[in-house]
């Protein structure tokens, strides 16, 4: 009886202690990172194939959850919106949710997978094979050479990803109302504008910046402080990714607290 | 010149690893270091290169305290001693000249045409020929500690500590690699010091031998001093015989 009281404790505590160590790891290489950025001839020439590896790759995935997101989106509307308003509605609500929810979110917790997860990993390895060792022998502050780079990508590239895949859920949207529903091209751009301010874009480039932010800089803190080999690697991935995917979810309800 | 602990510390968590070293190599010697797995010995020589920092004592380098450098003269001292990593740690992602190269890019007032003559003259000194394209996992496990060794001397270092160069290679190869040390020495005038488990190679190369044992070095001397010292440790350590320890304790 009483091991099923201490165990729950015990793993709570170990859990918090964890979180804590966790915390702090990341806040003292996000103080690195920050003092890192002034040896812009280390990193300076790693922007661009970051940029590359993280933004310009990414676009597909983006896309392609962006293009089935835009379809059910508009069928959902049409669904739920019949005989209660008129079908233009159906653009208002595809325009209004791709571009202030879906379209970030859905990106960012896809990246979360996808570049988080490469992020994580390649740093991970590069711990435990000695590689981040022999950096530092070679004199190359690996904060700068690694981890300022990505993140850096990370902010400028998630914002460029976001918009291109909400544009393309809003004009999946646009196609299936049109393939799909019995709504004209009129219709349903009457609906696109109705409600549409441009500050929503504004917001949804506030919310990707942050995701990207997120994204990167937790994988390059898990990558960083990996230990033990292999296992250690597979570890500080996953964490990598349920950590910035639950940072999103809870950033992307804390930026509609204080913004909308 | 030369590279001196004093009193060094070093524990993680509970365990102490390091108890008080006090080591001195001098100019233009080879010096081994032996020991049990997990006596400390790589943690003795990243201390070395500021990879690792001491609880306490001091670790001096040209008479330079490594841990009280800042940033730019850390980067001078670590361009004077080349670090030649047990499993070579070159960056996969790089080929093998960009690998050599990478010390030289950090160098000031060094043009890419003499980056890329001092790469192959490096990569020639360690008797590797067409590899420049190459990526690490296409080498074999020789060419690859070579390779680590030729970016290890590109900036052309004073000192060379190696960490087990010849560990997981076949004798024709580890005696390849001990001749390439030795070479290193001769012809480079550079002073080394050596992790190894292979007494045989420690006997060709070395010009002292110290064992590290439980935190402290336990016995230093000449290859002669060695092979004739009746320590008990020492001898279970270079016979293989965990038997010859046993009866002391």
């Amino acid at each position: 009886m009483n091991g099923y009281v201490v165990t729950p404790v015990r793993y709570l505590g170990r859990w918090s202690i964890r979180a804590i160590r966790s915390l702090g790891s990341a806040g003292y290489l996000a103080v690195g990172a920050v003092g890192a950025l002034k040896n812009v001839e280390i990193w300076g020439g790693r922007l661009v194939p970051q940029m590359v590896a993280i933004g310009v790759a990414s676009v597909p995935i983006a896309l392609f959850i962006a293009t089935f997101t835009g379809i059910v989106l508009t069928l959902q509307a049409s669904y739920t919106l019949t005989d209660a308003v008129p079908m233009y509605f159906v653009g208002a609500l595809v325009g209004k949710t791709m571009i202030l929810e879906l379209g970030p979110v859905l990106t960012g917790l896809a990246l979360a997978g996808r570049v988080g997860a490469g992020v994580a990993s390649e740093i991970g390895t590069m711990r435990v094979t000695e590689q981040i060792d022999a950096l530092e022998t070679l004199a190359y502050d690996p904060v700068a050479y690694l981890v300022v780079p990505r993140v850096l990508a990370g902010l400028i590239m998630f914002p460029v990803v976001v918009v291109l895949a909400t544009a393309m859920g809003v004009v999946a949207g646009w196609g299936s109302s049109l393939a799909l529903l019995d709504m004209s091209s009129a219709e349903f751009v009457k609906g696109l504008r109705l409600f549409f301010e441009p500050w929503d874009v504004q917001f949804a480039a506030i919310k990707s910046v942050s995701f990207g932010l997120v994204v990167t800089g937790v994988g390059a803190s898990y990558g960083f402080h990996t230990r033990g080999g292999a296992a250690g690697v597979g570890v500080a991935t996953t964490r990598a990714v349920v950590t910035s995917s639950m940072l999103i979810l809870a950033l992307d309800a804390l930026w509609a607290l204080l913004l909308l | 010149m030369s590279i001196e602990l004093r009193d060094v510390h070093r524990a993680f968590r509970k365990n102490d690893v390091l108890r008080g070293i006090d080591l001195e190599v001098v100019e233009g010697e080879t010096l081994s270091l032996i020991g049990y797995s997990g006596s400390g010995k790589s943690v003795l020589l990243k201390h070395i290169v500021g990879l690792i920092t001491p609880d306490r004592g001091e670790v001096l380098v040209d008479g330079k305290n490594v841990n009280q450098l800042d940033v730019e003269e850390l980067n001078e001292v670590r361009r004077d001693v080349g670090y030649v990593f047990q499993f070579a740690a070159l960056f996969d992602s790089m080929s093998i000249a960009d690998n050599v190269a990478m010390g030289l890019r950090r160098v000031p007032g060094l043009y890419e045409e003499e980056i890329v003559a001092r790469v192959r003259e490096c990569l020639a000194l360690v008797d590797l020929d067409n590899v420049e394209e190459r990526y690490p996992s296409e080498l074999s496990g020789g060419m690859v500690k070579r390779a680590g060794l030729a970016r290890a001397i590109a900036t052309r270092p004073k000192y060379l500590l190696y960490d087990e160069p010849t560990t997981g290679l076949d004798p024709v190869t580890a005696t390849v690699i001990d001749r390439l040390i030795i070479r290193m020495k001769e012809d480079l005038g550079v002073t080394g010091i050596v992790i190894t488990h292979d007494m045989e190679s420690a006997f060709r190369i070395s010009d002292r031998i110290a064992m590290l044992h439980e935190g402290r070095l336990r016995v230093i001397g000449t290859v002669r001093e060695i092979q004739e010292s009746d320590d008990a440790f020492l001898r279970a350590f270079i016979e293989g015989r965990p038997e010859l320890m046993e009866s002391t304790s």
